[in-house]
């Protein structure tokens, strides 16, 4: 690995750590000089970029990942009393939910809990047997799995999904290339959807949730198949989304640290808590 | 408009991309022409419209079968049922009328004393009616294995039922044998214009099932209330 490539993989690691970009340029700078006065190979000199950052953030205290809260806007999903139960086994017992601008939910539990049954509820895609879905503004969704045509390119995608939002193609298609860039990929033209890796193909999926900004979004465990640095990017930009006054819902097994959200509903017990 | 075609765009390139089904569709109606062409060729020329219809049928249920995944998705980003069913309609009508243009010629240039005119009449209400058969049958029979039987089944009564019968009416492509009975044997118009008002009614009918199907299934629950962001 050549210093140059080495030093933009850890301005990158940098930033997934959560550290600032005036410490991360310095920290950038200092192994720049380090290099050229050593004329050391910087794997052997710092080891890889994750790790030599990770190391760094340990250094400074650990980050604060946790944006600055804001004040909540309006309401923008508003869940009364939903139930539903599949041949006779009760999945959801009256669950509320009451999401703002500028929130995140996070909707957990244990596997068959219903929690993707909830978020097709939310998005209309499925009818409960009781209860009332109120929704402020325009929804996008990302399903776990199966939302994307196998024989269109990650681009077509964009000019379908568009033309639906009322997007003109040059300007669906210079969004969904911004919004793949974001999750450091650059979608090749000819790729069909179908050779796709798995978490490839997840990128594309939450990149057609995102198309025309809709004021809700609903993600269904968007990430499976990321490796760690997309998992990091995918929650900084939840995080930016939610600046921007997005409300979300994020279906999600794997809550840690990293996970800051403002809203947590476990369908396990079905009870509703705040963060 | 936009909408619509747009879809009809998007499903053009996924049918393209299918090459190898694409060569299937192709030389199905062929292999059908061809059975009958040495013996009987006024039959053959039957054949041939049903191979086509049994082929844009075939595509119509897996192109519908497949689409089923997301149009729940571009329902939700603004799509309505019927953009998405006349979008996909046009494609395959488009594909339809691409594959018909060689086995007309074929035709033109391979069987004499024949009414061309009521050959491409065939072939035209064919493609029409056999796309949203299709389509209808992937909306009733969600897997694809069972559409295929039904569409299997379906053909061969269409091959084997006496076309007098009127129990063979209710068959989606007797028009085609009541058609080409006016354009081989030239008989006299009361067959052409059976088969006019049976091919007609038949796309009317099958079109307005899968539009009517598509926005049941992807209407606006009622538990959901959409209002305006203030």
């Amino acid at each position: 690995m050549n210093p140059q490539v080495w030093l933009a993989a850890l301005a990158g690691e940098l930033s997934r750590h959560g550290i600032g970009p005036d410490l991360a340029g310095h920290v950038v700078a200092e192994a720049a000089a380090h290099l050229r006065d050593s004329g050391e190979a910087p794997l052997s000199a710092f080891g890889p970029p994750a790790a030599y950052a990770a190391a760094v953030a340990d250094s400074v205290g650990g980050p604060d990942l946790r944006p600055p809260r804001r004040v909540p806007g309006a309401v923008r999903l508003n869940v009364r009393g939903v139930t539903k139960r599949y041949r006779r086994r009760p999945v959801l017992t009256g669950v509320d939910l009451t999401v703002r601008a500028g929130e995140i939910a996070a909707v957990v539990g244990a596997n068959g809990c219903g929690k993707s049954t909830f978020l097709r509820i939310c998005a209309g895609l499925a009818s409960p047997d009781r209860g009332k879905v109120y929704v402020n503004g325009t929804v996008g969704y990302c399903p776990q799995d199966s939302g994307t045509c196998g024989f269109l390119t990650p681009e077509e995608h964009f000019v379908l999904i568009g033309a639906g939002r009322g997007m003109p193609r040059t300007a669906a298609l210079r969004t969904g290339r911004a919004n793949a860039a974001a999750l450091d990929w650059s979608p090749v033209s000819a790729t069909q959807a179908r050779h796709l890796s798995g978490g490839t193909r997840q990128k594309l999926n939450l990149i057609m949730a995102r198309m025309g900004e809709p004021d809700v979004l609903l993600l269904d465990e968007p990430y499976q198949g990321f490796d760690r640095g997309t998992y990091l990017d995918f929650w900084h930009e939840v995080w930016r989304w939610r600046d921007a006054g997005k409300a979300i819902v994020v279906v999600t097994h794997l809550l840690n640290q990293l996970d800051r959200v403002d809203i947590v509903l476990d369908l396990t017990s079905t009870k509703e808590r705040v963060a | 408009m936009t909408k619509t075609c747009t879809v009809a765009e998007m499903a053009l390139r996924e049918i393209a991309r299918r090459r190898s089904v694409l060569v299937m569709l192709l030389l199905l109606p062929l292999t059908f022409y061809l059975s009958r062409r040495g013996d009987h060729l006024g039959q053959s020329i039957r054949f041939l419209c049903l191979g086509l219809g049994w082929a844009l049928s075939t595509a119509a249920l897996f192109a519908g079968s497949a689409a089923r995944a997301i149009e729940p998705r571009l329902r939700l980003c603004g799509y309505r049922g019927h953009h998405l069913v006349l979008g996909r309609l046009a494609a395959l009508w488009t594909v339809g009328a691409t594959l018909s243009l060689p086995y007309f010629l074929l035709i033109r240039f391979d069987q004499h004393d024949v009414r061309y005119g009521a050959v491409a009449l065939i072939m035209a209400i064919t493609v029409v009616v056999a796309a949203p058969f299709g389509l209808a049958l992937s909306a009733a029979l969600p897997r694809e294995l069972e559409g295929t039987l039904v569409l299997l089944t379906v053909i061969g009564l269409q091959m084997m039922m006496d076309p007098a019968g009127t129990s063979s009416r209710i068959l989606p492509f007797w028009f085609s044998r009541e058609i080409g009975t006016y354009a081989v044997d030239h008989t006299d118009s009361g067959y052409l214009e059976r088969g006019l008002i049976h091919g007609a009614t038949f796309a009317v009918v099958l079109t307005a099932l899968v539009v009517a199907n598509s926005s049941i299934r992807l209407r606006q629950r009622s538990h959901l209330q959409f209002s305006s962001p203030r």
